[in-house]
């Protein structure tokens, strides 16, 4: 048992490091924030050719020094970096909390699909352009009817000659108002078991027929949208995979989960922030860390995550000795979006009798950072596989026990 | 990086899985229960002693297997999912105890022989008054002229009945350690506690009890330092044996839930039955880590081993309990019945979650440790 890494690796912790040092403050420097940016694209502000520009140009960066595409093929513009050398990137970024990126969906869900499924077509056409941030992508999966139960979806797609012509309804669709590709499943196959008649499409967002209406989230932000889908027309060379056998890949794409590392930093971040906020409110004479419920509750958080870190250590071991994933991936999923939530609870609950001052009022404890942080871990246990469907997995695929219900 | 049990590892835990259910069924457990205490048997000690469990974390010199406290909490894990009595437990700390004191006459007098399984000795750190651990430890220890006496309570000392030499935490004039007495040293009164699982242990009352020259174990200036030591590797090995006994009301209800049928399908695809296993699996897997952590923190002297030790304690102590709850529940009536196995984890974990501290106790240490050395990501 060795939880130390090679020479090699930490010489590649150093060169990330140095490197980070010279270029991260560019890049929060030029108003170049992800979010910032997308703001303004939202309301449609600043009238310039490219209102995402800023927003692109840190992912560029990256991609320019080799810290993105890191698992993929040197062909396509990847680095095949190892396993190791992935979750010491990850990791080193949260910790100089690096800006969020703008073309996330397509580093994290796409790339890795079409790596994997894609054509050779398909992959010299869109991985560079995913790695250089000069396409954005957006999932086109849920229905106002098929939630959790994915596989019921109906968004139909008709063969017409060369081209599909889909006609129907996605939602939930993140960024969708800013992407240029969707990447969507819909029903190639009505009469085959539901799993069966599913296929993978990939969609110009130009196409004409396509209609974007921005959702307002229950934070108050927009950063959801419904799409409808009438007599969109999609050439047959954007299929990914077999016609009618899209499921499977959807499933996989679901999987492409990393030993979740980073999320940990990023918890321990958050933890970190709790602990000084709670230093600083008052809870009668003292500040509230001084009770002991306050600091059992932080402490429980401690142990939470280094429970989380060290599950991601064996899953990160097992990666690196060619095993399967394991039991890491879902659980880990399910651990730390439920350990988000209870974080942001106890925040609440230090914060007291001040804790629902609104953001903009002067008496707001801490500017107001736990509002929306706890409305942000509220949807992370319904985004990406709620977590119902993060315990059905587990029961399963990891204990063996029956299948809730068949049809 | 490689954060699994080596092939050696997993290979003795095997082998301890194989020979526990082989040879020591739940059924003598049950047995025992009723004519308590609950200890191994002559034979199958016997059997354990020549596999050399005793020795799994000494050195070769000192007739053990030359392992680290990782290799010894597998086989607790292992003792812990068998439902395994002591006095393994209490020996392998011992031996760990008196091994790290560096104490030449010790090491090769009463070590080999407590390995052997021929001499007893137990260590006794617990104290009435509701406190957990090394600070709240009152026993004293004065010097009379050579020899030490020593003055003050013990409780929950495992099998302080059946052990030849105890291994006493006690305020020295030098601070905390432990020191050596022999059971029957005058002075020494040791009265029976059964634990509910049935498991031996002893309340032991000193009054001027007589130590010899040279009882203070690792000396006035390592004394303290070994007594921390040894409170953490212990810890820890409870922890792992509640991460068997997690394991194993785990392993029954998941059998149970996918065999036993009601409504017409088994009880196991109802998710207000698979979601309770679920979110136990969770809980297990992260104990398994946390454990891994600590011992391997343990194992390599790191700064921050005593809270990793806490914080798998703690987490451990609640996720064995709420297994072997799960586990009464699910099985429904036959969970209730005396002839299940159900019962026995539910016992074990309970006792096993408060010795050497409960989980509150853990958190506190751990909350000490961030007000002392933590340094969050965001600065103030």
């Amino acid at each position: 048992m060795d939880l130390r890494f090679s020479a090699e690796d930490e010489a590649y912790r150093q060169r990330l490091r140095d490197w980070l040092k010279e270029n991260l403050g560019a890049a929060t420097g030029a108003g170049g924030s992800a979010n910032a940016a997308m703001k303004r694209a939202e309301e449609g502000s600043g009238g310039k050719s490219d209102p995402l520009a800023g927003a692109r140009a840190w992912p560029r960066k990256l991609q320019e020094a080799g810290y993105v595409g890191l698992a993929w093929p040197k062909k396509y513009g990847g680095q095949e970096a190892s396993f190791t050398q992935q979750v010491i990137c990850a990791d080193e970024m949260a910790r100089v909390r690096t800006p969020p990126l703008i073309n996330t969906i397509g580093l994290s869900i796409i790339g890795p699909t079409l790596v994997q499924h894609g054509t050779e077509e398909q992959k010299q056409r869109f991985l560079p352009r995913i790695l250089r941030a000069d396409d954005l992508w957006c999932q086109g999966f849920s229905e106002p009817e098929a939630g959790s139960d994915l596989a019921s979806l109906r968004c139909r797609a008709e063969l017409d000659g060369d081209e599909f012509v889909v006609n129907g309804q996605k939602v939930w669709t993140s960024l969708a108002f800013l992407s240029d590709w969707m990447f969507l499943l819909v029903r190639t196959d009505p009469d085959a078991p539901k799993r069966e008649g599913i296929s993978y499409l990939l969609l110009d967002m130009k196409t004409p027929g396509i209609t974007v209406r921005p959702l307002r989230n229950a934070a108050g932000g927009q950063h959801f949208s419904e799409v409808f889908l009438d007599g969109v027309r999609i050439p047959r060379e954007n299929l990914v995979g077999e016609l009618n056998g899209g499921w499977s890949i959807a499933r996989s794409s679901l999987d492409h989960e990393r030993s979740g590392l980073s999320g940990v930093v990023a918890l321990e971040e958050t933890l970190g922030r709790l602990w000084r906020m709670a230093g600083k409110v008052q809870r009668g004479d003292a500040e509230a860390l001084g009770d002991q419920a306050t600091s059992r509750a932080l402490a429980q958080h401690w142990i939470e995550i280094e429970g989380l870190r060290h599950l991601g250590y064996r899953t990160l071991s097992d990666q690196i000795a060619g095993k399967p994933p394991g039991a890491g991936a879902s659980v880990g999923k399910l651990f730390a979006s439920e350990l988000r939530q209870e974080m942001t609870r106890t925040a609440l609950r230090v914060e007291g009798p001040l804790g629902p001052v609104a953001k903009r009022s002067p008496h707001v404890v801490d500017r107001g950072r736990w509002h929306a942080a706890y409305f942000d871990a509220l949807a992370h246990s319904i985004g990406g596989g709620t977590s119902e469907i993060m315990r059905n997995v587990i029961a399963e695929k990891v204990l063996g026990l029956p299948h809730a219900k068949d049809d | 990086m490689d954060f699994n049990l080596s092939e050696e590892q997993e290979a003795l835990q095997e082998m301890a899985r194989g020979f526990l259910s082989e040879r020591w069924p739940a059924e003598r457990v049950r047995e025992l229960l009723d004519a308590r205490p609950v200890l191994i048997d002559d034979d199958v000690w016997k059997e354990i002693v020549e596999m050399g469990w005793l020795g799994v974390a000494a050195s070769e010199e000192a007739g053990g297997i030359g392992g680290d406290v990782m290799t010894a909490a597998v086989l607790c894990q292992e003792a812990g999912r068998g439902v395994l009595p002591g006095p393994f437990q209490s020996s392998l700390v011992a031996a760990i105890a008196i091994e790290r004191s560096g104490d030449k006459d010790l090491c090769s007098g009463l070590l080999p022989g407590l390995i052997e399984g021929k001499r007893r000795v137990s260590v006794a750190i617990e104290e009435p008054g509701g406190l957990y651990g090394p600070d709240a430890v009152r026993t004293e220890a004065r010097a009379a002229g050579e020899d030490w006496l020593l003055t003050g309570n013990k409780i929950l000392v495992p099998e302080g009945n059946e052990a030849e030499h105890l291994l006493v935490a006690a305020r020295t004039p030098d601070g905390l350690g432990l020191v050596r007495v022999a059971a029957d040293a005058e002075g020494a009164t040791t009265t029976r506690m059964d634990r509910m699982d049935g498991q031996s242990c002893a309340a032991l009352v000193f009054e001027d009890a007589k130590a010899e020259a040279g009882a203070l174990l690792g000396g006035a200036d390592r004394g303290e330092a070994l007594l921390r030591e040894v409170y953490d590797i212990w810890t820890a090995l409870v922890a792992a044996d509640l991460l068997g006994s997690a394991e194993a009301s785990l392993e029954l209800t998941r059998s149970y839930a996918t065999e036993r049928v009601q409504f017409g399908r088994p009880i196991g695809s109802f998710q207000a039955v698979s979601h309770r296993l679920a979110d136990t699996l969770v809980d297990v897997e992260i104990g398994r880590s946390l454990l891994y952590g600590a011992c391997l923190a343990l194992d390599e002297g790191r700064d921050n081993a005593a809270p990793l030790v806490s914080a798998a304690k703690a987490w451990l102590s609640e996720t064995a309990v709420a297994a072997a709850e799960a586990a009464l529940q699910i099985h429904g009536g036959v969970g209730f019945t005396w002839e299940y196995d159900v019962h026995l984890h539910l016992r074990r974990s309970r006792c096993n979650a408060a010795l050497l501290g409960d989980a509150d106790h853990h958190r506190d240490r751990v909350a000490a440790y961030m007000e002392q050395s933590w340094v969050p990501l965001v600065k103030a």
